[in-house]
């Protein structure tokens, strides 16, 4: 269970996230949408630990544990993963090297098994063989970066697992296999956190499981079902913000 | 006072070198040729010109640093733990181990495996200690200094005087050796200097990989370590040579290469420098004739308060040549590596790529870099690139959000950086490199 209280981010000297209090409930896909600028990539890279990103205020709890004060490792060890908006290429890492070497770190995993389950998983997101043997994002599309984000999310099956606009960059048939990821983390018991302004990748999961906070200005200003996706794409940010007396 | 001074120490060091030689003489029983050469080599140093940014004289640098070498390996039990384990890492047998570390150990001649010789012999190669080829092998004595002169510097005419150990090697025409042969030595002589001198031949049409490791266990605190290296790469040979180079921090090394690549012959030199030892200056120089190929790949770890400067001349000197210097380096501590690779472009349709790529670690380690790129021509093709700059806060990020910490994170870094050199290794000696470089970013952390 992720508890974020009383939050305040600081990156670059300015203040981006002031009081913001976020505790996505369990068992549901939650959905962070707000317009560009809004400060929801500063809350997903405050949450993972970012060194350039100082908690200025407030409380980060994981299952009872504070983690605001942790390293980006034990974050992660704690149970938070975060997919990156941009997964930044590794020069000369493999893939497989880095995976191995990550699932190592999670005890009871033999390395046939660890081999096992990469091919495994890497299936269920429609990476080849010939991709999973590159180095980490080496001549990778928005799409295939995308879909690698999702299936370490995959083998790691983390407590929480925040994806930082896993649909922009993406072609359609990269959308669905990454919605199909979502839905089995979902399955496995993991909280998921999507950070979107566009509503297309939820047009390929349950919208019974998703729950959505309309987020602007480092704040989130309501919180609601799966019809505030569609209402915002009918009338836009500003009108809905305007509506709901939210700005 | 200037003048007496530089006289009394002139004086004082040629006696120095041919009491060297002397002693060098009455041990080994060598041809006339060597020794006169070597007398030749004692006479050129005083006038021989000296460029080198620690040592500015050999001699004097050496008498003033007189210490108590260490304990002498008589045998293979002598050798130190460390060497042992990495000559098991490489997959040596003992036998073989005893032939290749029997290659310089003076006192234990007897220990080199005559069945080893004639295996290879029996393959078409020819590989013997040097001491032993410059009399066995008349052929030795044209390619024997064919490369280089000793009035070309002093450290060069120091090296022609007192050389010691090393290795001949001659793989015959068009044999192809399908296995890496190892050319795995040490080091160890009561001298202050330690000057091995090896050749490599390579004839028309032969293929042989090499990997040469040379380690010194026994070298007496703060030495001088002269070796010299001569290539000769006949009509389309093919020679792939990898050099592994782990010095202690307190010996200055000066290695030497020099080589001629004939018509369509390929070099591929690829040097591991994981620890260069307190210094490390060498200015390598290859001769390219016509669509022949040579290819210069280094990675360099340097540390502590280590100088490192890598030079490296290619000359294009035949229609269709080409050739290529391509450095990594990972610069740590309060160290300082330099990198001056020139490709001259001397014929038609030539090409030459110099690239420079380095990761420096923290504040006070530094590296420059020079490239240098010349043409007489006017269709030939010549580029460089160069990227110095420390390990990417976002690709640190990235891996330990993944759970790895600080140091495996950038340990991964730090290999996958230096990996596109050393892939092509044999597995043995690639794990050890790994490990080494693994250890040497946990120093750091």
């Amino acid at each position: 269970m992720l508890k974020a209280d009383n939050l305040g981010v600081k990156a670059n000297g300015t203040d981006i996230i002031n009081a913001l209090t976020f505790n996505p409930a369990e068992e549901r896909i939650h959905v962070i949408m707000g317009p560009n600028g809004s400060g929801k990539s500063t809350l997903s890279r405050a949450l993972a630990g970012h060194p350039n990103y100082e908690i200025t205020g407030g409380r980060i709890e994981l299952n009872g544990t504070d983690i605001t004060d942790l390293s980006p490792t034990e974050i992660a060890k704690s149970g938070l993963i975060l997919g990156f908006q941009h997964p930044p290429k590794v020069e000369g890492v493999g893939i497989k090297p880095f995976l191995r070497k990550v699932l190592e770190a999670q005890d009871g995993y033999s390395a046939e098994e660890i081999d096992e389950l990469i091919k495994e998983k890497g299936e269920a997101v429609g990476m080849t063989e010939e991709q999973l043997n590159r180095n980490i994002n080496e001549g990778f599309s928005g799409g295939e970066r995308k879909r690698l984000e999702v299936l370490q999310g995959l083998l790691l099956g983390p407590e929480v697992l925040i994806l930082d606009e896993p649909d922009s960059g993406v072609d359609v048939d990269s959308l669905r296999v990454i919605a199909a990821g979502i839905e089995q983390l979902y399955e496995n018991g993991t909280t998921v956190v999507i950070i979107t302004h566009y509503g297309n990748l939820l047009n390929h999961l349950d919208e019974e499981k998703i729950t959505v906070h309309l987020f602007q200005d480092g704040e989130i200003v309501t919180t609601g079902d799966s019809s505030l996706v569609r209402e915002i794409e009918e009338k836009g940010f500003n009108q809905v913000f305007r509506e709901c007396g939210c700005n | 006072m200037v003048a007496i001074n530089n006289l009394k120490t002139r004086s004082f060091d040629k006696t120095g070198i041919e009491k060297q030689i002397e002693e060098i003489v009455d041990r080994n029983d060598e041809p006339n040729w060597v020794t006169d050469l070597r007398y030749r080599a004692a006479n050129a140093y005083d006038g021989a010109p000296l460029d080198d940014p620690v040592i500015s004289d050999p001699l004097e640098f050496l008498t003033n640093h007189k210490e108590t070498p260490a304990d002498r390996i008589k045998s293979l039990e002598d050798l130190p733990e460390e060497t042992k384990a990495l000559l098991d890492k490489l997959g040596i047998s003992e036998l073989e181990q005893r032939a290749i570390t029997g290659l310089t150990i003076q006192d234990d001649r007897e220990m080199i495996d005559s069945s080893f010789r004639s295996q290879w012999e029996e393959r078409g190669v020819i590989v013997a200690p040097m001491e032993d080829a410059v009399k066995e092998y008349p052929e030795v004595r044209e390619r024997f200094s064919g490369l280089f002169t000793p009035e070309e510097s002093k450290l060069l005419a120091y090296h022609t005087a007192i050389w010691s150990g090393g290795i001949f090697l001659r793989v015959k025409e068009g044999e192809k050796i399908d296995i890496p042969l190892h050319l795995f030595f040490l080091i160890q002589q009561e001298g202050l200097a330690q000057a091995p001198h090896i050749i490599i031949w390579a004839e028309e049409g032969s293929e042989v990989q090499l990997v040469e490791g040379c380690t010194a266990p026994v070298l007496p605190k703060t030495s001088l370590h002269l070796d010299m290296t001569e290539l000769y790469i006949e009509e389309d040979a093919r020679v792939d040579l990898t050099v592994l180079q782990n010095w202690p921090e307190y010996v200055h090394t000066r290695p030497t290469q020099r080589g001629t690549i004939e018509e369509g012959g390929e070099l591929s030199i690829t040097t591991v420098g994981l620890g260069p030892g307190k210094s490390n200056v060498t200015d390598p120089q290859y001769w390219v004739e016509a669509n022949g190929r040579v290819e210069i790949n280094s990675i360099t770890l340097s540390k502590g308060e280590s100088l490192v400067d890598l030079g490296g001349s290619i000359y294009l000197e035949g229609d269709g040549s080409s050739g290529a210097n391509n450095s990594k380096g990972v610069i740590m501590d309060n160290s300082r590596t330099i990198t001056r690779g020139v490709i001259s472009a001397e014929a038609q349709e030539t090409k030459g790529h110099i690239s420079c790529d380095a990761l420096v670690m923290n504040d006070g380690a530094r590296m420059e870099t020079y490239p240098g790129l010349s043409s007489s021509v006017d269709n030939a093709e010549l580029s460089h690139e160069a990227a110095i700059g420390k390990i990417k806060e976002e690709e640190l990020f990235y891996l330990m959000s993944r759970g790895l910490d600080e140091e495996e994170a950038t340990q991964l870094i730090v290999q996958g950086f230096v990996n596109p050199v050393i892939e092509g290794l044999p597995n043995g000696f690639l794990d050890e490199v790994k490990q080494i470089i693994d250890l040497s970013v946990q120093g750091e952390m």
